[in-house]
């Protein structure tokens, strides 16, 4: 997993009243659910939406006193079904455009080697882009940091579901990538 | 070929009971075939990481800098196509055709404040007729060319520098002056 598990050590008691831990929680959190929106397909400026309305929700649901655990979980789910109810195109991003990919190839290979990255990206692409969709959510959201029982309260999941379901979509990447 | 049944995503993730978690690395240090799997599930774990990665950085970068309409290239060659052609214009044939009484000129033509006579104020005839007197001097501006051209244009900046790209201050670039036979009469760039 490249995303590291981010620290919330977080007194978010006073997150309703004190903007410094809400500017704090904003910027460690910011990126990761801008990243996983434009993974469900989301146009930037509709994932920066988003993200802002994840955290007016935050700071509403906390100043009426409302749960302060798993916050991280809770900004995902948020941010996730508000990807869910803008009707978009929900599978959009992860299944076109693979030119990004195909430009992260080493420039400093030589042509032989540029040519067999690009084929193996293009193999790696194709798997991805073959998964059920709760797959390829659960390995974005493991992408990000969270733990099971996390993916599992983002995406409406029991743990031992998000268990069967990354080692499956894990199986299946490995299976098709290393042909 | 290793026909046990390991959950290794989940141990290589750490979500499984330190016992279970032992069990897997006992086995996993014994055979070979495992410890190729896990390195398996490694690369496929970093190479969505990778792909996440790359299809997901548009968010997070600034937006690009809104890119011209392709008419506008177009439109700037062609207005200054249009200039150059019109200084190119002979000017020859300017004499042989007379101006005719009517042209008239376009050109802001400031009026003379001059103090009118009371009763000649209060003349409802007073804007119908003109009384012959002092013939007033014709303010066309002095940049322009000798003699009353029949059309004067002044180009506008923003029909030859793209939208943001006008210079501040600027609203006009050029005078251009037509004689009545079509000629170019005069031309001034704005300073």
């Amino acid at each position: 997993m490249s995303g590291e598990s981010i620290p919330l050590n977080l007194p978010l008691s006073r997150f309703a009243t004190d903007s410094c831990e809400a500017t704090t929680l904003f910027q460690e959190l910011r990126k990761p659910l801008l990243r996983y929106l434009a993974g469900l397909g989301l146009p930037p400026e509709e994932a920066q939406d988003v993200v802002q309305d994840a955290f007016l929700s935050l700071h509403k649901h906390l100043s009426l006193g409302g749960s302060q655990t798993n916050i991280r979980s809770w900004l995902f789910r948020v941010a996730h079904n508000r990807a869910r109810n803008s009707q978009m195109s929900y599978t959009q991003r992860m299944s076109e455009s693979l030119d990004p990919v195909f430009d992260t190839a080493s420039t400093d290979a030589s042509p032989e080697q540029s040519v067999l990255e690009k084929e193996r990206l293009h193999r790696v692409a194709t798997a991805i882009c073959s998964l059920a969709e709760s797959e390829r959510q659960c390995l974005m959201l493991r992408t990000e940091g969270l733990r099971y029982r996390e993916i599992g309260e983002v995406l409406a999941m029991s743990t031992s579901t998000v268990a069967d379901t990354v080692e499956r979509a894990i199986k299946k990447l490995a299976e098709k990538c290393n042909v | 070929m290793c026909d046990i049944n390991l959950r290794l995503v989940a141990w290589m993730d750490g979500e499984l009971p330190a016992d279970e978690c032992a069990t897997i690395e006992q086995h996993v240090q014994s055979c070979a075939e495992c410890r190729q799997r896990v390195a398996a599930y490694r690369a496929a774990s970093r190479d969505f990481a990778g792909y996440y990665s790359a299809t997901t950085q548009s968010p997070l970068k600034s937006q690009p800098p809104r890119r011209l309409p392709r008419w506008v290239p177009m439109a700037v060659a062609a207005a200054a196509a249009a200039i150059v052609a019109l200084l190119l214009l002979p000017r020859t044939e300017k004499q042989a055709v007379p101006a005719p009484q009517t042209a008239k000129v376009t050109a802001p033509v400031a009026l003379e404040p001059t103090a009118q006579p009371p009763e000649q104020e209060q003349s409802p005839s007073v804007t119908a007729k003109r009384r012959p007197g002092p013939r007033r001097p014709h303010l066309v501006h002095e940049d322009w060319a000798i003699g009353q051209p029949a059309i004067q244009i002044a180009i506008p900046a923003d029909s030859m520098f793209p939208p943001g790209a006008v210079p501040e201050g600027v609203a006009y670039i050029a005078n251009v002056s037509f004689a009545a036979d079509g000629s170019v009469q005069g031309f001034r760039l704005h300073q």
